[in-house]
């Protein structure tokens, strides 16, 4: 009974892990740069969320669509300051890496001139404390909504990839910019949208996981930022399924740890997890290895 | 082109440097800080600096606020009286880094300070305080209650009660209360705090001999406690003791009573913040706070300072902000004593700190340099704090 | 405001970014250095004696050594299982071993857990800045030494390296392990300063502090730490001084600022200090000297032996049952329609792809299985259809790279300052000058080899190659972007290496010229040999004229 609970905590974090990580993947997977700045984004969505629950008294299922377009709008802050002007540099890498950083210092900061530095929690009422029995464990309807949530995103953000002419340029930009280009690809504009789809995915996991823990942080979001980092290596770095899996495995893993190890070494289970992967296969659990050109 | 941007660099370096040099502001070493009268009639000309080494940004920013907000008032409240001493304090910001605190505290040791508050954290304050020790400035430690703070040197004081001055009677009340028997401990297990917190819940609990089913630690960023929760239900507790931040009080509070468990949760001073109750909401209900300030107190000092605080901020105080207010209450008296903000004559002063009523209620310090006064143990009735009996 | 302490965060922080600088120059992001320098302080705060018992600068001391020993040994244990890793994936997994550290840390009763373990203070401005100096000086004396330019251009082109014959992995763990140390240093020297350790310090965010560090220092010259360091740890100094009130708008401020440094200042703060390019005096005055000079095969003697081989990529067939030999001397042409498995040839000679089946032998190694710059030892040397020149290094440096093979290391001695070592440095200077020359880059020394045309692109690859003395060169479409005057004069140019006694392998499309300048010609279509003859027997070649013919016609491609 007690297994079957946790296996639905580790389940509903993991996919909140998930999540948060594809937005990491998302934008890995097609510019090779990591966006550090991303969980600020998860930062700053849950205490938009908040205020827009408590001050515009909006429901829950409205407040989600809004972060989405909140966080969207950050995304393609995040892409023209941090990112865009730094795309022919030799060096992009590292200072992809650092601006990135010392934007995100500027939106937590800024958060807190806004917010204060006190935690914050949606409203106890926000959404009706409705609990299921599933063969003896107790879950709740945000546990639910969570993994239905990120589930549906995640799939819908897969069908995107796949289907749509977004997602053959965002592709076609993965394989290769220059071609992508001179095939016609808008890069500027794949790459802004891109961004936008990333923050958007991390806003609402943000808001979510404010949601699920009952208060949100300045630091949640770095508290989150090195499992995000974990998911996707063990998942497979571009990889969007490899994402989804990598997070829940995570989860799972890490209550599961607390179950049968100790609760000391949960944190230590994420990174246990990664560098085995990154040990015995690099690419991650579903990530594809980049043949070389010369 | 290159090469007048250099000039211009080491132009705007150089002109940095020079005002800073010019910045450095004396103060309180030539006798303008010595006073006439004594006590309540004490009379000193020059406003008496005091320096406040709060951590304002960074992990432990609410602390800081809080802490400066308590200060800012009752400096506000002392040099509105107008009875004869008034003080000017600069509150600086640690960033919850060490280096800056390590900075900071050189600052103030050098800027002319004669007495400084704070820092936040304990682990900051074992390695910034030894320097106004070296510097013969006198410290008092406002939240820091770890073991061995104020054995850093004759010059280190503190307002914070000590988790040993805390905990054992919180236990102990419980213990009565409820008949406690078996219960499970949780911490977070990487911050100086709590850790310290736990390691004085588990003696006491040894002490009142009640059986630790379980201990489960956290990290002290974590929110999500639904996995521990789960465990901890698995062993049918009579109660859950707690060392946590009121960051993690909130989440766990909640998430334990949206999981059915039921039983009293026990915390120490990093419960007691209304915050529990404004964000626990119902799930507050029935937490037992060990605590050194009793909020719900009746006496003047602590009713004007609720009211005047909330009247300032909209909220109500923390235990941090009250121990703010404190701090400068029994600096005022330490100034008073000797009539003179000179730095060891305000030492002096903190040395004779006897039964002086603050908001904390009547205040001493010992020899060892650490506060008494009583502490209180409460427990959250109708979304607010009630002492328990 | 310049405190004490002050004065020993910068030094010491700057120390703690020349331990990611390390890596840095070898184009490595690691994030384990945090892991390193906390092993480093506990380590030597526990093991270390105190300074009761020894005095307070022998205690510093063999505090320093025990740390960056624990810090070097870190980094082998870590380096040794992650060395193959790149990028964001050696950066995370580096974090995640840092991470792992300070859990167990945490967890750790001896080590006092999150409340820390007291130390005394021992580290003055003096000492910090002391230290400081001596590793400044370390990588001051690294950068233009044959390792330090091995690193170089490691970080720009690992590939090419590899085909200029650096040992990428040893350099790498090379580079690891002086950063382990580095971080190590700095490890003891905040243990031994802030009186209190808590595993806290060590953290992700300390790890990023070093690494911005580093790069808004620029990690491209040595005294770039340093600057990082002064300004990052000014910028509160002077936020307090210019009186912006405490709180959340110092670090948007600090936020904002560190961006604009990152955006418009691309070399990071040292890229306000011009850079001294080292030129050579005159190319004509000193001979070899103690450059390395290679016996060639003679005549006859076999170069390069393919038997049977066969390479597939995903089921397609780049090659098939090629059966090949060239001996010392030859001049041997290869051509054939695009796509035919040229390149993937001369990939399996110079040993950077295996082939599935089939024997391949060059100069006494078994490439595909002996690694890369074994090859490039043995005195393979070659050039990139497509450049593969080290961006940010000058035409001069790029040929210096290429001397690697040839040159003596010299860091050890210039630590020394010994004057061998500057003997040295300078005939490498004369050489790869005089190889510069010989493709008419003489006037472009200066150039960062990413500012040339295409055309002097393509001649510094063959400069570069050149300058490796090989017995074997191969030529990857050297001509192409080429006019006609130019590619006679690289003709003439091959002639004359030919003359020394070098092997040529020549890939061109510029049937002419090969046709012109080889003494025997290489015909692969669809990755099978068809013809191999001299000139004059492959024009005949019915089967030649068949394959071309089926394509494009040879002499619309020829320019």
């Amino acid at each position: 009974m007690v297994d079957i609970q946790q296996l639905f905590n580790g389940l509903s974090l993991g996919s909140l892990y998930a999540l948060f990580a594809i937005g990491f993947a998302l934008v890995f997977g097609i510019l090779d740069r990591l966006n550090l700045a991303h969980p600020a984004v998860f930062a700053v969505a849950a205490y938009v969320g908040i205020d827009l629950v408590t001050s515009l008294s909006i429901s829950v299922w409205l407040m989600l669509p809004v972060v989405f377009v909140v966080g969207a709008l950050l995304g393609l802050v995040i892409e023209r300051v941090a990112f865009r002007p730094l795309k022919n540099r030799p060096d992009a890498h590292f200072a992809g890496l650092i601006s990135s950083i010392a934007l995100a210092g500027v939106f937590i900061a800024l958060l807190q001139g806004t917010y204060g530095p006190d935690t914050h929690r949606f409203p106890a009422e926000a959404l009706p404390e409705t609990t299921f029995t599933v063969a003896g464990a107790q879950i709740s309807l945000v546990q639910v909504a969570i993994l239905v949530i990120s589930v549906l995103l995640v799939v819908a953000l897969g069908f995107l990839v796949a289907r749509t002419r977004l997602g053959r340029g965002m592709r076609a930009i993965a394989e290769n910019p220059t071609a992508a280009r001179v095939l016609g690809v808008n890069v500027d504009r794949v790459t802004a949208t891109t961004f936008a789809i990333s923050s958007a995915l991390g806003a609402v996991a943000g808001a979510l996981f404010a949601l699920n823990v009952n208060t949100a942080q300045l630091g949640m979001g770095s508290a989150i930022e090195l499992k995000g980092l974990a998911v996707i290596i063990v998942g497979g770095m571009s990889s969007l399924p490899g994402a989804l899996v990598g997070g829940l495995l995570l989860g799972v893993a890490e209550v599961f740890t607390v179950q049968y190890i100790g609760s000391s070494w949960r944190d230590l289970v994420a990174f246990a997890l990664l560098f085995l992967i990154l040990v015995v296969r690099p690419q991650g659990l579903f990530g594809k290895r980049k043949v070389r050109e010369v | 082109m290159r090469k007048t941007l250099t000039v211009a660099t080491v132009a705007a370096m150089a002109l940095t440097l020079a005002a800073c040099d010019s910045e450095s502001s004396g103060g309180g070493t030539d006798g303008e800080l010595v006073g006439e009268g004594s006590g309540a009639d004490c009379s000193i000309d020059a406003p008496v600096p005091v320096g406040a080494a709060l951590s304002l940004t960074g992990g432990a920013g609410s602390y800081g606020e809080s802490q400066r907000n308590g200060l800012e008032l009752a400096v506000a409240h002392l040099n509105d009286a107008d009875t004869g001493v008034s003080y000017e304090l600069r509150v600086e910001d640690d960033q919850t880094d060490p280096r800056q605190g390590i900075t900071v505290f050189e600052g103030f040791v050098d800027g002319g300070e004669s007495v400084i508050i704070g820092p936040t954290l304990s682990n900051t304050a074992f390695q910034a305080q030894p320097i106004a020790q070296e510097g013969g400035v006198p410290v008092l430690a406002i939240s820091n209650t770890a073991d061995g703070i104020t054995e850093q040197g004759d010059f280190i004081f503190r307002d914070s009660l000590t988790e040993g001055q805390v905990i054992p009677q919180t236990v102990a009340a419980a213990t009565e209360k409820y008949g406690l028997e078996n219960v499970v401990v949780m911490y977070s297990n990487d911050d100086a705090f709590t850790e310290s917190g736990y390691q004085v819940f588990a003696d006491s609990l040894e002490e009142e001999g009640v059986q630790v089913a379980d201990t489960l630690t956290f990290s002290v960023d974590e929110t999500d406690f639904r996995p521990l929760l789960t465990e901890a239900a698995g062993q049918d507790p009579d109660a859950l003791v707690v060392s946590g931040l009121i960051e993690a009080a909130i989440p766990l509070v909640t998430q334990a009573r949206e999981a059915g468990i039921d039983v009293p949760i026990i915390g120490g001073n990093g419960f007691n913040n209304p915050q529990l109750m404004a964000d626990a909401g119902d799930a507050a209900e029935g937490v037992v706070v060990g605590a050194a300030w009793n909020s719900a107190s009746d006496s003047p000092e602590n009713t004007e300072f609720l009211a005047a605080f909330e009247d300032e901020y909209g909220h109500q105080p923390d235990q941090f902000a009250a121990q703010a207010y404190a701090a400068m209450t029994i600096i005022d008296t330490a100034v008073r004593h000797s009539c003179s903000g000179e730095r060891t004559d305000v030492q002096d002063g903190l040395n004779n700190i006897s039964e002086v009523p603050t908001v904390l209620g009547s205040v001493s310090i010992n020899a060892d340099r650490d506060v008494e006064h009583e502490a209180v143990v409460q427990i959250v009735e109708d979304g607010e704090f009630a002492v328990l009996d | 405001m310049l405190g004490d302490s002050t004065l020993v965060f910068i030094a010491i922080g700057a120390i703690f970014a020349f331990s990611f600088y390390a890596v840095l120059v070898a184009g490595q992001l690691s994030l384990g250095q945090a892991g390193f320098a906390a092993i480093a302080a506990f380590g030597s705060v526990t093991l270390g004696p105190s300074p009761d018992q020894v005095g307070d600068l022998p205690a510093l001391g063999i505090a320093i050594v025990i740390g960056m020993l624990l810090g070097a040994a870190a980094s082998v244990v870590l380096g040794l299982p992650t060395m193959r890793l790149r990028g964001v994936f050696l950066a995370i997994a580096t974090l995640a071993f840092a991470e792992a550290v300070r859990i167990l840390i945490v967890n750790s009763e001896s080590l006092g857990g999150a409340g820390g373990l007291a130390v005394p203070k021992v580290v003055t401005p003096a000492i910090a800045w002391v230290a400081l100096a001596v590793v400044a000086y370390w990588f001051w004396r690294q950068g233009p030494s044959r390792y330090g330019r091995a690193l170089a251009a490691i970080r720009e082109d690992e590939l090419a390296a590899r085909a200029m014959g650096i040992d990428v992995g040893r350099h790498r763990l090379q580079a690891f392990i002086t950063s382990g140390a580095v971080a190590g240093l700095y490890g003891v020297l905040w243990a031994y300063f802030v009186r209190l350790i808590a595993p806290e310090d060590f953290d992700f965010a300390a790890a990023i502090d070093g690494l911005v560090t580093a790069v808004v220092g620029g990690s491209t010259l040595f005294i770039g730490p340093v600057l990082g360091s002064g300004f990052l740890t000014m910028v509160p100094e002077v936020q307090r001084a210019v009186g912006i009130e405490a709180g959340w708008l110092r670090p948007v401020l600090s936020g904002v600022l560190l961006l604009v440094v990152i955006l418009f200042l691309p070399g990071g703060l040292a890229s306000f200090i011009p850079r001294r390019l080292r030129m050579p005096a005159s190319t004509e005055s000193e001979t070899h000297g103690t450059l390395t000079t290679r016996t060639h095969p003679r005549p006859g003697d076999q170069v390069v032996r393919l038997h049977g081989v066969t390479k597939e990529y995903a089921g397609v067939h780049a090659l098939r049952g090629v059966d090949l030999e060239i001996s010392g001397g030859e001049i041997i042409g290869l051509i054939g329609p695009n796509g035919a498995g040229k390149t993937t040839l001369v990939n399996l000679i110079s040993g950077l792809v295996p082939s599935s089946s089939g024997e391949v032998e060059v100069l006494g190694t078994r490439p595909g299985r002996t690694p890369v710059h074994r090859v490039a030892a043995a005195g393979v040397s070659r050039t990139f259809q497509h450049s593969k020149l080290f961006g940010r290094l000058s035409a001069l440096e790029n040929v210096l790279v290429g001397a690697h093979l040839v040159s003596r290391p010299t860091f050890g001695r210039r630590l020394l300052w010994l004057p061998s070592a500057r003997r040295d440095e300078r005939q490498a200077l004369a050489h790869a000058a005089r190889c510069l020359q010989r493709v008419g880059l003489g006037e472009k020394a200066r150039v960062p080899a990413a500012a040339l045309s295409y055309g002097d692109q393509r001649r510094l690859e063959i400069a570069r190659a050149l300058a490796a003395d090989p017995s074997l060169l191969i030529l990857d479409e050297p001509a192409a972007g080429m006019n006609q005057p130019e590619a006679d004069s690289l003709s003439d140019l091959i002639g004359s290496l030919a003359d020394d006694g070098l092997t040529i392998l020549l890939i061109e499309h510029n049937v002419g010229m090969v046709m012109r300048t080889c003494s025997r010609i290489l015909v692969l279509d669809f990755g099978e040999l068809i013809a191999t003859g001299s000139p004059a027997e492959i024009v005949d070649n019915p089967a030649v004229i068949e394959a071309y013919l089926g394509s494009a016609p040879d002499e619309e491609r020829s320019r």
